[in-house]
């Protein structure tokens, strides 16, 4: 074990600073302000420090170190050039007070990703403040509020949402002061026509929903869906989450929606970084737009004097709308996941279409072939599709019920018996409408080799005996680690000597 | 031609294998009213090495704060980050893994993040920090609503809080637009003219559920009296510090004057300014917070072996468990920033954060002493302590000051007219270890001179 606070060496060895520019006997202040106790950081050198995360580094598994089929999360292969050019100064070393002729660089790429999102979503203006998805969720339903606010329609006080819906879609509604109306799924996955038109009424602000949809498939009856909110005056919310599935085949705007957000960081690739940082840009409908959270890059011809700060003679500028929510960050976004993803999308272009079709390709194949090699294994019953369909979209669901009930298998006995085959185990046990459920997302950056292998070893993993997999996994750093424990005894932070 | 997609001119095996021969046939549930008729009407794809080559083009043309003499701070701040941070920060180990949600293959990032709330536990002086949230506002204004779920039911005062007066607007309409839908009534906390909070009208805010101020505040200057608010507003409101985290190495730790919750920028640690984002925000609280916190949590665990552990923790918190009456609807967070941070802290150790707050402060220092000896340029709060940055009153607007600035090559500060509607002519200069005398001295010169050029003669 390596820790960081076991490490006392001799002050300041870390790095070595320059003097300050005045002595420090010279500086002032009372005693009221003054620190009087250091914080018991540690002390440690940088050979030691590097040492320190490297050895945390390989106890962590990413893209980078194997198969990472976590459904809903689009865990894509990261292209390094993105990482390389969000190093450059004109990045990395901005400040978002600076002038509008000291970032045309900038602005023009988010005027540039602005008008690519309208595009891809069949929206009317894109806002990139957001900084995550659920922050898009929250901003895009807080503008519905603010439009029906100025319209009167104080009575839309419900959110309706599926219950096979992201987590994050009723806690934005919430935060927003709406009360959730839950509507539960059919019994094949899809949204239910006849609870949507038992509940959608004047007291309607929005419905969230994703297409597809958290069980991978897509939801055929989407327009009527939309009419059905439409017809009652509420609007329709997509959550941009699993958007990997249909770029250039459909758009949100041609499914009847008012306003989208997307998570960039999934669909253009910014690094996930164990957590974040995400980018949650959201686009609306025409109507929608005077509410967004500024900034929003509009551009126009050059004046005389901007030709020596201009790009291609074309002048881009910040600008906030009429009726603004305000804002949700306090800059302009999270600027650099925006250039990140701004290189992943120039390495499409209107290929992002060809991105897609192989999202869906890999999943479907993958689908195929984890049934295959099971029924070849002699444990195919032990696995049932979590939702009937002829084809999925980008991820696709499984569920262990019949191992469970038949060999007291579990979904996270498999996870954990995944993760000792060196894979990241898909997501467990959401959505919540599947038991035993596995929901799995290849993504398309994945070679058939691989989708092959993986479910040969899934196969394998579902021929273990159930008292084996209990005790899965074995191989990695630590073995199944004690959650309630955790909660029992909390333990968040370094416990010192002398506390 | 597309790159990045290992299957490209293998579709048809695949499909083949599945029993279908186009790749029409995985989009046959899509229905046709739907469908996006002909090619996306954007670009076509670029090569690596055209995309790095626009790139380059582009965001060269972007006026980097280091090739100027740059004084703009106003909430972030352009301090050295050490070069083992950047290079660390690459291994995809850590990039490209995601939410830990299978700890057994996350120890790594568990144990980071858990070292990171120690850090900050420490630097703040509060027993419990997450791991992160999007910015200082977001940090603020989760922090604000936090404090009236832990109050209200027991506040005279209730959905309640006193935000200082100062908070700049942009701050504030985010706090605003988190705080509506719990419909929290936001009253202001009053400031003196030399920009110390008001504590005889702070008495208005005890039966609240929280106070919001900012240490140093916005105008840069640190407050004497902070410490003696705790006791003002009571027990039962909370007393909520917002920080810039490098002033802890020099100014008193919150948590040791009664802070319950400390937030702030987390930036000038571990982070370039990048344009405002990514950067991450801190949240430490005490104790009787803990369970209506937000954002994610690590604990310290065993295995089944009884081996040191880590896993995420209190989860009933949050949205993906508790959904819409989660504590926060926050998912992806700032965690690889934040471990740019704990990076970044730990090569400080309590003796290099001490000296990079020296460094700083004293560049201030310098700064206030130059500029408080032109003719024509008034400091309205010069008797006032400050930590990295202050308020120079200039002959003129702040803009127009701004833009003669700029065409010197100087980026001169933050226009405080953006901010107050009443201050034309106030500009906030700000300093950082990476402020040099020689350019204080040339910032002072070009001050004399916009001053003399307003009228104001030596």
């Amino acid at each position: 074990m390596s820790h960081l606070f076991d490490h006392h060496g001799a002050p300041g060895q870390g790095y070595a600073q320059p003097a300050p520019i005045l002595p420090a006997s010279s500086l002032v202040l009372p005693d009221s302000l003054i620190r009087k106790s250091a914080p018991r950081w540690p002390r440690i050198s940088e050979p030691e420090m590097v040492r320190h995360y490297t050895w945390l580094s390989k106890r962590n598994f990413g893209i980078d170190t194997g198969f990472y089929p976590l459904g809903s999360c689009t865990m894509k292969h990261n292209p390094r050039v993105n990482e390389v050019i969000a190093q450059i100064p004109g990045i990395a070393d901005i400040h978002p007070h600076q002038p509008e002729h000291h970032l045309q660089g900038l602005l023009s790429i988010y005027h540039e990703m602005q008008h690519m999102l309208e595009i891809v979503a069949g929206m009317d203006q894109v806002t990139l403040q957001p900084v995550a998805g659920a922050q898009g969720e929250f901003t895009a339903v807080r503008c519905v509020q603010e439009y029906f606010r100025l319209r009167g329609e104080d009575q839309r006080t419900k959110v309706i949402v599926p219950d096979s819906a992201h987590g994050t879609n009723p806690a934005s509604a919430a935060m927003c002061g709406f009360e959730i109306v839950e509507i539960p799924s059919r019994i094949d996955g899809r949204i239910d026509l006849d609870a949507l038109r038992a509940v959608a009424d004047e007291t309607t602000a929005v419905m969230m929903i994703t297409n597809p949809n958290t069980l991978g498939l897509f939801e055929a009856d989407i327009l009527e869906a939309s009419a059905i909110v439409h017809n009652v005056g509420g609007q329709m919310y997509y959550d941009g989450a699993n958007f990997n599935a249909i770029l250039g085949i459909t758009s949100p705007g041609l499914m009847g929606f008012d306003a989208v957000h997307f998570n960039l960081h999934k669909t253009f690739s910014q690094p996930h970084g164990g957590g974040g940082p995400g980018s949650g840009p959201i686009g609306v409908k025409a109507h929608l737009a005077d509410f967004l959270p500024g900034p929003i890059v509009k551009k126009r011809p050059i004046m005389d004097d901007e030709a020596k700060h201009a790009i291609d003679d074309m002048w881009f500028g910040w600008y906030e709308p009429t009726h603004s929510i305000g804002k949700v960050q306090q800059w302009h976004g999270n600027a650099g996941a925006i250039i990140r993803c701004w290189a992943y999308y120039r390495r499409y272009g209107n290929g992002l279409t060809t991105m897609s079709q192989h999202a869906v390709l890999n999943a479907n194949y993958l689908r195929h072939v984890l049934h295959r090699e099971a029924k070849a294994a002699g444990v195919g019953d032990m696995i049932v599709d979590g939702a009937e369909t002829d084809v999925a979209k980008h991820e696709f669901t499984i569920s262990l019920g019949p191992a469970k009930e038949s060999h007291g298998i579990s979904a996270m006995d498999v996870a954990k018996g995944l993760l000792d085959m060196g894979y990241m185990a898909p997501t467990v046990y959401f959505p919540l409408v599947v038991p035993e459920c596995m929901m799995i997302e290849p993504t398309e950056t994945e070679s058939k080799e691989t989708l092959d292998t993986f479910a040969r070893d899934f196969a394998k993993v579902l021929q273990v005996d159930a008292e084996t997999l209990h005790a899965a996994p074995i191989t990695t750093p630590v073995r199944r680690v004690d959650e309630v424990y955790a909660a029992r005894n909390l333990c968040l932070r370094h416990p010192y000597d002398d506390d | 031609m597309v790159d990045q997609l290992p299957n490209l001119g293998r579709e048809a095996e695949m499909l083949a294998i599945m029993g279908m021969s186009s790749i029409e046939d995985l989009f046959a549930d899509v229905p046709d009213e739907v469908r996006m008729k002909g090619p996306l009407p954007l670009r076509d794809a670029q090569s690596e090495e055209e995309i790095i080559a626009d790139a380059r083009r582009l965001l060269g043309s972007n006026v980097a704060l280091g090739e100027r003499v740059s004084f703009l701070g106003a909430g972030l701040y352009r301090n050295y980050v050490p070069a083992a941070v950047f290079q660390l920060i690459t291994r995809g180990e850590f990039l490209t893994s995601y939410t830990p949600y299978q700890p057994e293959v996350s120890q790594g990032m568990l144990q980071a993040m858990w070292e990171f709330q120690t850090l900050i536990s420490e630097l703040v002086g509060l027993p419990i920090a997450n791991l992160s949230l999007y910015d200082g506002s977001t940090a603020a204004a989760e922090a604000i609503t936090c404090c009236v779920r832990v109050h209200t039911r027991k506040a005279t005062q209730k959905d309640t809080v006193y935000v200082s007066e100062l908070t700049p607007p942009d701050r504030m309409s985010v706090v605003e637009n988190y705080c509506q839908g719990a419909e929290i009534k936001i009253k202001l906390l009053r400031h003196n003219p030399d920009g110390t909070v008001n504590l005889s009208s702070a008495k208005d805010a005890a039966g609240s559920c929280g106070v919001y101020v900012e240490q140093p505040n916005p105008i840069g200057i640190l407050d004497g009296g902070l410490p003696l608010l705790k006791e003002i507003i009571g027990e039962h409101t909370a007393l909520i510090v917002a920080v810039q985290p490098i002033s802890l190495g020099l100014v008193e730790a919150p948590g040791a004057y009664g802070a319950d919750i400390v937030v702030g920028e987390g930036q000038p640690l571990g982070s370039p300014i990048t344009g405002g984002g990514p950067i991450y925000g801190i949240f430490a609280c005490s104790q009787p917070y803990l369970r209506l916190m937000p954002g994610r949590i690590v604990g310290r665990s065993i295995d089944v072996d009884g081996k040191e552990a880590f896993c995420l923790t209190l989860s009933t918190r949050e949205q993906h468990i508790r959904r819409h009456r989660a504590t926060s609807n926050i998912c992806t967070n700032e965690t690889l920033i934040a471990l740019m941070g704990a990076m970044h802290m730990s090569l400080l150790g309590p003796e290099g954060l001490h000296d990079l707050a020296v460094r700083n402060m004293a560049a201030c220092t310098l700064g206030k002493q130059k500029l408080a000896s032109i003719e024509g340029i008034h400091l309205p709060h010069a008797s006032s302590h400050h930590f990295q940055e202050f308020v120079i009153e200039v002959p003129g607007t702040a803009s127009d000051c701004l833009a003669y600035l700029d065409s010197v090559g100087i980026v001169g500060g933050f226009d405080v007219h953006r901010w107050y509607a009443d201050r034309p002519n106030w500009l906030l200069v700000s300093f950082t270890d990476q402020t040099q005398a020689n350019q204080i001295e040339l910032l002072a010169e070009h001050l004399e001179v916009w001053a003399a050029d307003q009228g104001v003669t030596a």
